[in-house]
């Protein structure tokens, strides 16, 4: 018993000291204690710290000047707090799960109307909904009414298409359009195929022959 | 086989007059006397005709090196194979080998939960192109696109695990810009738009 406590002292000072070595050489120093403080809050609070840290790293690559990397992670944590939000009011006990609370910040940043994501979150109880918002979010992009990108979107989980297979409702849906019809055609003619729908492409030989593993970033 | 009269022989040997022999006979001893002192005589004319023609052959300038390559391709050669059964087998094996290897590159070998992420921009004149983005940690240099055929096309195939990722090209090291082939598009929060790549598990 002792030995938990001692580490989950010594878990928060060294998660601490590990945000620290990752932001350092990577955004100016002199923000590093503020974004520190807002990634220990977001922990603090059960939201994932990963996008924090991630938005932090990226403004100091493109040599943002501190106080705007610092409201860009202010403004990241505040669409985590309001994701987390809304998976509880969807209906998701707290303490709702970091990488849902992503992806639904994810899908708010793509435009997703909050109402339209609440339903799909509600519509789907269970994790991991990040393929059905993806689907959604890839839709309503490509111009499609988010009410009626959702709507597919559901039916297709309801009629039993596997979660790794919404994406190809959405790709199957643009390739009908692609064909000539108008966009409600087009979510009508893939909702008649459910739960059937075209298998993705296989990636060409080529492209696999000549893919390469990224250099492993140093820590 | 024909006889020879005996008094031709005679007649040869200086044994008998000439004028000995009848009309007929005397006509042969005459042909064979002929055909003897023929023989006799040394192959004066042919033995110049040889050397004249081996001297001309010396003479001649030596083929050029076309012509003499062009002998050999149109001589025939014998070729003699000599072969141990044991040493042909491991060549065999050898070569099937290899190509079994050489059949089998097909690039990396992919994880279950990872696919192939292609990034492909048009920068004409461009010194070098970089793509960042989280998937990399927005590190400079890590992952660059190549231009092989100098069309101001750049590419980049890339393995990652599976997952969204926010990413921008930066060309010259200085220049960020967004890949506008991508169909997802987001705001960075620093006034630009980062491009969305959605890589998915490779279904093999």
């Amino acid at each position: 018993m002792k030995l938990w406590v001692v580490l989950a002292l010594l878990a928060g000072p060294l998660a601490a000291q590990s945000v620290r070595s990752r932001l350092e050489g990577r955004v100016p120093n002199s923000v590093i204690p503020t974004i520190d403080s807002l990634v220990q809050s977001a922990a603090q609070e059960g939201l994932p710290t990963e996008p924090l840290i991630q938005k932090a790293i990226e403004g100091g690559a493109k040599h943002i000047e501190g106080p705007r990397i610092v409201a860009a992670v202010q403004v990241s944590l505040g669409q985590l707090r309001g994701a987390r939000d809304l998976l509880v009011r969807a209906g998701d006990a707290p303490p709702v799960q970091p990488a849902e609370v992503t992806t639904v910040a994810w899908a708010l940043r793509r435009g997703l109307p909050t109402a339209v994501v609440e339903r799909v979150a509600a519509a789907l109880p269970r994790p991991p909904r990040s393929p059905a918002l993806h689907a959604v979010a890839d839709l309503v992009a490509h111009r499609f009414e988010p009410d009626s990108a959702a709507t597919l979107i559901i039916d297709a989980v309801q009629a039993g298409v596997p979660q790794d297979r919404l994406l190809d409702v959405s790709t199957a849906t643009l390739h009908e359009v692609q064909r000539g019809r108008n966009r409600f055609e087009a979510l009508a003619t893939v909702r008649q195929l459910l739960p059937n729908v075209p298998a993705p492409a296989k990636p060409a030989h080529g492209a696999v022959a000549g893919a390469r593993r990224p250099a492993p970033t140093p820590p | 086989m024909n006889t020879i009269d005996p008094r031709i022989h005679q007649v040869l040997d200086g044994e008998l007059p000439a004028e000995a022999l009848p009309e007929e006979l005397r006509r042969v001893a005459a042909q064979i006397a002929a055909a003897a002192d023929l023989l006799a005589a040394p192959p004066a004319q042919a033995g110049a005709s040889l050397e004249s023609r081996v001297m001309a052959r010396i003479r001649r300038p030596p083929p050029s090196r076309v012509r003499r390559m062009l002998d050999w391709l149109v001589t025939p050669h014998a070729l003699v194979l000599r072969f141990r059964p044991a040493w042909s087998l491991a060549l065999v094996v050898l070569v099937a080998a290899l190509t079994l290897f050489s059949v089998g590159d097909d690039g990396p070998e992919l994880g279950e939960r990872e696919g192939i992420a292609q990034f492909v921009g048009r920068f004409p004149g461009a010194r070098s192109v970089h793509v960042l983005g989280s998937f990399n940690d927005w590190r400079p240099g890590s992952i660059a696109l190549e231009d092989q055929d100098h069309d101001g096309v750049w590419r980049a195939t890339i393995v990652l695990p599976e997952g969204t990722y926010e990413y921008m090209f930066v060309v010259d090291g200085e220049r960020w810009v967004p890949d506008h082939l991508a169909e997802r598009l987001v705001a960075d929060d620093f006034g630009r738009e980062n491009s969305v790549v959605i890589v998915r598990a490779a279904r093999r």
